[in-house]
């Protein structure tokens, strides 16, 4: 008898200790980084994952040195202050590579991206956070400055120069996508296949879990940011996503958010509340998140029929949540109760 | 006198009863001690990195206001049963007070210019592992 309750102690025990325990699992190694005028959040998985932290570290601060417009000391700071003044500007050659790049997106989708947007940003105050609504005669005039084809980059010289006094170059619709892609490659070198790096909500998924399920993306109601349109699973992978939620201010009455429209300088009407840009190329899904929020639905899923390299998510303003093909298996939609009708766009 | 062993080894009534009495405190104990599933949400309030305060938002009984310390800009969060949000700040962009309510294990409420992030965790996992937007 004596063994017999002995044996059922012990299983009654056993069980508690099971049930009550916390989930032991490999949570990985994280970090939180303010950079880029944004939080990031880092978690690597793998017995490298401390020293590739730091590379991390050590690499967005580069970038940040790199691109920032608001460092007198980087070198798009150098860029913008010899607009005009026909100095070739040396160069890091990844800095020309991201310049040259930019260019090719303002020529594919004209009118919807422009870098050299920073003297209308400025006006509306969305540099420094000191907000106004600027006039028609003064837009129009700062509208002048604007056009990426007075950037001039040599890319074999790793040069650069603004043609015209008074241009100024902003990275912000790509500096993230730039980064994560360089973060991804800093780690990868120190042999990390597995990693969740949050660059401010542009998600980049290396590899997948420890488990070998993909990563669970949420992608964020633009009405309402505590919940969410829907998953995606993503594996190996970028999720960049643009919206007019993200920053604004009010004045009388008026929202403005801060995705300028190139045509006209003032916040993108474009009918579309957010853009997700779903890619293997972490700076083509940022860069294409702001052109495609400006360009608009019809435009963004031409652009999507013609090309291989991405897949999109769009919230519209008339409460639709259109998802393209490519995604049809790897997204789950969950806005229906928050009142979003789902589409499937098709080649 | 020794009993046989194969009658010492017969349980009687009264081991029946003791058995009985010790899974029941097994799973009395097991019910009590488990984790409450969706009713445990915690926030967790980080300043440039460093973790400053944490609070049981299902613990809270009425809503009360918190001036953060140590910030760049005055700012104020609202703790209410279940959610948080920034109430107040003085800081130029006014993002983290436009974020509103969280109310969600993964949710986060940020202030750049103060380096602040509020982060909810809970027993109530979400089924994602991040959020684009």
């Amino acid at each position: 008898m004596k063994r017999w309750i002995s044996f059922l102690l012990a299983f009654s025990f056993l069980c508690l200790a099971g049930c009550g325990a916390p989930t032991v699992g490999d949570v990985g190694t994280s970090g939180q980084i303010f950079a880029m005028d944004t939080v990031m959040n880092l978690t690597l998985f793998g017995e490298r994952a401390e020293s590739a932290l730091e590379s991390a570290r050590t690499e967005i601060t580069r970038l940040e040195q790199l691109l920032s417009r608001t460092r007198e000391e980087s070198q798009i700071s150098m860029l913008n202050a010899h607009a005009g003044d026909g100095v070739e500007i040396s160069v890091e050659s990844d800095l020309a590579g991201l310049l040259a790049f930019a260019k090719s997106v303002h020529q594919a989708l004209p009118g919807c991206f422009d870098i050299t947007i920073a003297p209308v940003m400025d006006a509306w105050g969305f540099t420094k956070d000191a907000y106004r609504v600027p006039g028609e005669e003064e837009l129009a005039e700062l509208l002048e400055l604007v056009n990426s084809e007075d950037l001039l980059v040599d890319e074999q010289a790793s040069t650069a120069r603004l043609a015209r006094s008074g241009m100024e170059l902003d990275l912000g619709a790509l500096a993230k996508g730039f980064a994560a892609g360089r973060v991804q490659a800093a780690i990868q070198a120190e042999g990390i296949t597995c990693a969740m790096l949050d660059l401010g909500g542009n998600i980049t998924a290396l590899g997948s879990k420890e488990d070998g399920s993909p990563w669970r993306v949420a992608v964020k109601n633009p009405q309402d940011t505590g919940t969410y349109v829907g998953v995606l699973s993503l594996t190996d992978a970028t999720a960049s996503t643009s919206g007019g939620y993200e920053r604004y201010f009010e004045e009388d009455g008026v929202r403005y958010h801060h995705i300028i429209d190139p045509k006209t300088g003032a916040p993108a009407q474009s009918g579309l509340l957010s853009v997700s840009v779903i890619s293997p190329d972490p700076l083509l899904a940022d860069a294409l998140s702001t052109a495609l929020f400006v360009a608009g639905e019809e435009e963004a899923l031409d652009y999507w029929r013609q090309s291989e390299d991405f897949e999109l998510v769009l919230c519209t303003q008339d409460n639709r949540v259109v998802v393209t093909q490519g995604l049809e298996e790897s997204f789950r939609f969950d806005g229906e109760e928050l009142g979003y009708t789902y589409e499937i766009a098709r080649r | 006198m020794r009993l046989p062993a194969a009658e010492r080894r017969r349980p009687g009534p009264g081991d029946g009863i003791i058995a009985a009495l010790v899974i029941a405190a097994a799973v009395v104990l097991l019910l009590l001690l488990r984790p409450a599933s969706g009713d445990v949400l915690t926030a967790t309030v980080l300043l440039d990195g460093a973790q400053v305060g944490q609070y049981d938002l299902s613990g809270v009984e009425q809503s009360f206001l918190l001036p953060l310390e140590g910030t760049a800009y005055p700012v104020v969060i609202e703790l209410q049963p279940g959610r948080v949000r920034v109430a107040e700040s003085g800081c130029p962009s006014q993002d983290c007070v436009h974020t509103g309510w969280a109310d969600s294990p993964g949710e986060q409420i940020i202030c750049l210019p103060n380096r602040l992030v509020i982060s909810l965790s809970g027993t109530d996992h979400p089924d994602f592992d991040a959020v684009t937007g």
